[in-house]
């Protein structure tokens, strides 16, 4: 019977099998994931209209604004009328009262090198000033030795020169600023950048041979400044940096 | 509701804003029946002239060892304070030149500085994001070294442009490249409010510069790399009041007209603008023309005593024109006269009576201009 039965199950089992092979059970597929809502979607455009309806509002509140606006030639008479009104002392102009020579007022007053001999200075009833180019003024008072006092425009008491306690000292443009305090003399290259690539505004950003390490990099500001950093790993790639 | 639902309703409320923004553009259009220089030449005004020698360099202060970024005048006694590349604030005596303070900055890159309304101490920012206060009655160290009063720290990106609101010297107010203005409580350290930086409610690009109205501190203007300048109220920091369109480049300053009710700007786009505060019309253009087409960037601009001047820095070597605000014509350009600045003008400010113009430059210098003609007394 087993070989029957081996035989017959087997012509059964092959007869089963092709059975099988020829039924209209499709290929085993991976399900698609259910359709979740897209909550978030929904949310950002309903953020979107909630704006947007937030804009009408505000646009409906300026129309009925303007609606009781003054036209502009209004708003051009006033500013007209303002300056008529009010006095100028930067304005030629004839003047039908006595005013102040502010100018001469203002030039004249407490300033030790610039004396009546310089200028025709006027303050009191009439000002007709002129002015004329001051001479440079003997600084008798300058603690420099062997150094120009006067900057040669005009008279004035700054002495121009370097501090003797700060040999290494350059003075800026010949001439070293004269400071309350000690400190006189700013040393070459404090706090500034050598940057050659940088005398071109329109050049790229550019990086630092600075000799101060600086401890963040700054975050690149727009357009106007020039992102120079010293030594820092994040170059600004602003191509419109104007030296900074 | 769905999101099919949702994105009809957005595209009619898109089309709504359009709509209405159409309407309130041709409203503005017809309201603008004339600008101030049309008005000024139909009302017969005679230009203002200036002789040769009328405006004159006085004074030239000197002793910055890099570009001069910023100045502020004390409401009195006619001090000035400086900012400059070289990482310093000067504080010079106007009327001697004499400088009476040299401080060292703990960050060199400055851009802004402004003097308290008492003149006891000066305020300055940059790109280290923070507003530092620092008391002039302060030792300095033999470095120049004064320690810092205050450091106003909360802004996310540099600080373009500082001021005291007038006769308050624990308030100022910065401008700054995270797109906000802080009003700030000197005393504390604090912001008192913050104006813009959510959407839809202020800028959307670097605010570059301020100015707080003299008759009425609680409204300050602001000017912006969006193109457009804002009007602030201090006591309702949730939106601008009013925006003002109508340049076509970034805003690079601001200055309220010496009513208080108008106020100037000067931008990339060449041209200066007066707007009207509480109309929002825009009531006069001033555009060089020239070569380049009047496209040489506004870099600063200050109105004389009574408003008939403009004075505007420009982005090339030494220009300064002198604008008569009333008839929109150049009057003079002070890089053109003796003693002018060898270099690009980067600020500029009037003193408080309105009697001298300080300007400050790239060659690191400042200069003091004032009137020297004559004035005929009848």
């Amino acid at each position: 019977m087993a070989s029957t039965s081996g035989s017959v199950g087997a012509e059964v089992t092959g007869e089963t099998c092709s059975s099988l092979a020829k039924s209209s059970l499709p290929p085993p597929r991976p399900k698609s994931p259910p359709e979740y809502p897209d909550l978030y979607g929904k949310r950002r455009e309903a953020a979107r209209v909630q704006m947007l309806e937030r804009e009408i509002g505000y646009l409906e509140a300026k129309i009925k604004f303007i609606e009781g606006v003054q036209p502009a030639s209004r708003c051009c008479k006033e500013v007209s009328d303002f300056v008529v009104a009010n006095s100028d002392p930067l304005i030629p102009a004839q003047r039908k009262s006595r005013r102040h020579c502010r100018f001469w007022k203002w030039l004249c007053s407490c300033v030790p090198c610039l004396s009546l001999a310089s200028f025709c200075c006027c303050c009191q009833s009439e000002c007709s000033c002129h002015l004329r180019k001051p001479k440079c003024c003997n600084c008798t008072g300058c603690n420099c030795a062997g150094s120009k006092c006067c900057d040669g425009s005009c008279c004035s008491n700054i002495c121009c020169c370097p501090k003797p306690s700060c040999p290494s000292c350059s003075c800026f443009r010949g001439c070293c600023c004269w400071c309350p305090d000690l400190s006189c003399c700013i040393p070459t290259c404090f706090r500034s950048c050598s940057r050659p690539s940088c005398l071109n505004k329109k050049s790229s950003c550019c990086s630092c041979n600075c000799k101060i390490r600086w401890s963040s990099c700054f975050k690149c500001p727009k357009v106007r400044l020039c992102c120079c950093f010293c030594n820092c790993k994040n170059l600004c790639s602003n191509p419109y940096c104007l030296a900074f | 509701m769905s999101v099919s639902e949702l994105k009809e309703r957005h595209a009619v409320a898109t089309e709504t804003v359009n709509n209405l923004r159409d309407r309130l553009r041709q409203r503005r259009i017809q309201l603008l029946d004339t600008d101030v220089a049309k008005y000024s030449l139909a009302q017969g005004r005679s230009p203002v002239k200036f002789g040769a020698t009328d405006l004159v360099c006085c004074r030239t202060l000197l002793g910055h060892t890099g570009k001069v970024y910023s100045l502020d005048w004390t409401p009195e006694r006619n001090r000035i304070v400086s900012a400059s590349q070289d990482g310093r604030l000067i504080v010079w005596n106007a009327l001697t030149s004499q400088k009476t303070h040299a401080i060292k900055l703990p960050c060199a890159w400055v851009m802004t500085c402004a003097f308290s309304p008492n003149g006891q101490t000066v305020a300055c920012g940059g790109l280290d994001s923070v507003c530092s206060i620092f008391s002039l009655s302060s030792t300095a160290d033999k470095d120049g070294t004064v320690p810092v009063s205050r450091i106003l720290s909360g802004h996310r990106g540099y600080v373009s442009c500082c001021q005291y609101v007038p006769n308050e010297d624990t308030h100022l107010i910065t401008s700054s490249g995270d797109q906000t203005c802080v009003l700030w409580d000197v005393t504390t350290g604090l912001k008192t409010s913050v104006f813009g930086g959510e959407f839809q409610s202020g800028h959307t690009a670097d605010v570059l510069s301020v100015s707080i109205s003299g008759s009425n501190p609680n409204w300050f203007v602001s000017g912006s790399c969006d193109t457009t300048a804002c009007l602030w109220d201090t006591r309702a920091a949730s939106r601008a009041v009013r925006t003002f369109h109508g340049h076509q480049g970034d805003v690079n300053t601001v200055k309220f007209f010496p009513d208080g009710y108008r106020f100037g700007t000067g931008s990339d786009d060449g041209t200066c603008r007066l707007y009207d505060l509480r109309t929002g019309h825009q009531l006069q253009v001033y555009q060089a023309h020239g070569d380049g087409g009047g496209k040489l960037p506004v870099t600063s601009i200050a109105f004389s005593a009574s408003g008939r001047l403009l004075f505007a820095g420009y982005a090339n070597n030494s220009t300064c024109y002198v604008w008569d605000t009333l008839l929109g014509e150049v009057v003079l350009d002070l890089g053109e006269l003796q003693d002018s600045h060898k270099n690009r003008i980067s600020c500029l400010g009037m003193s408080a009576d309105g009697s001298a113009l300080c300007t400050g430059s790239w060659d690191s210098n400042l200069k003091i201009w004032a009137f020297g003609g004559h004035r005929r007394v009848t």
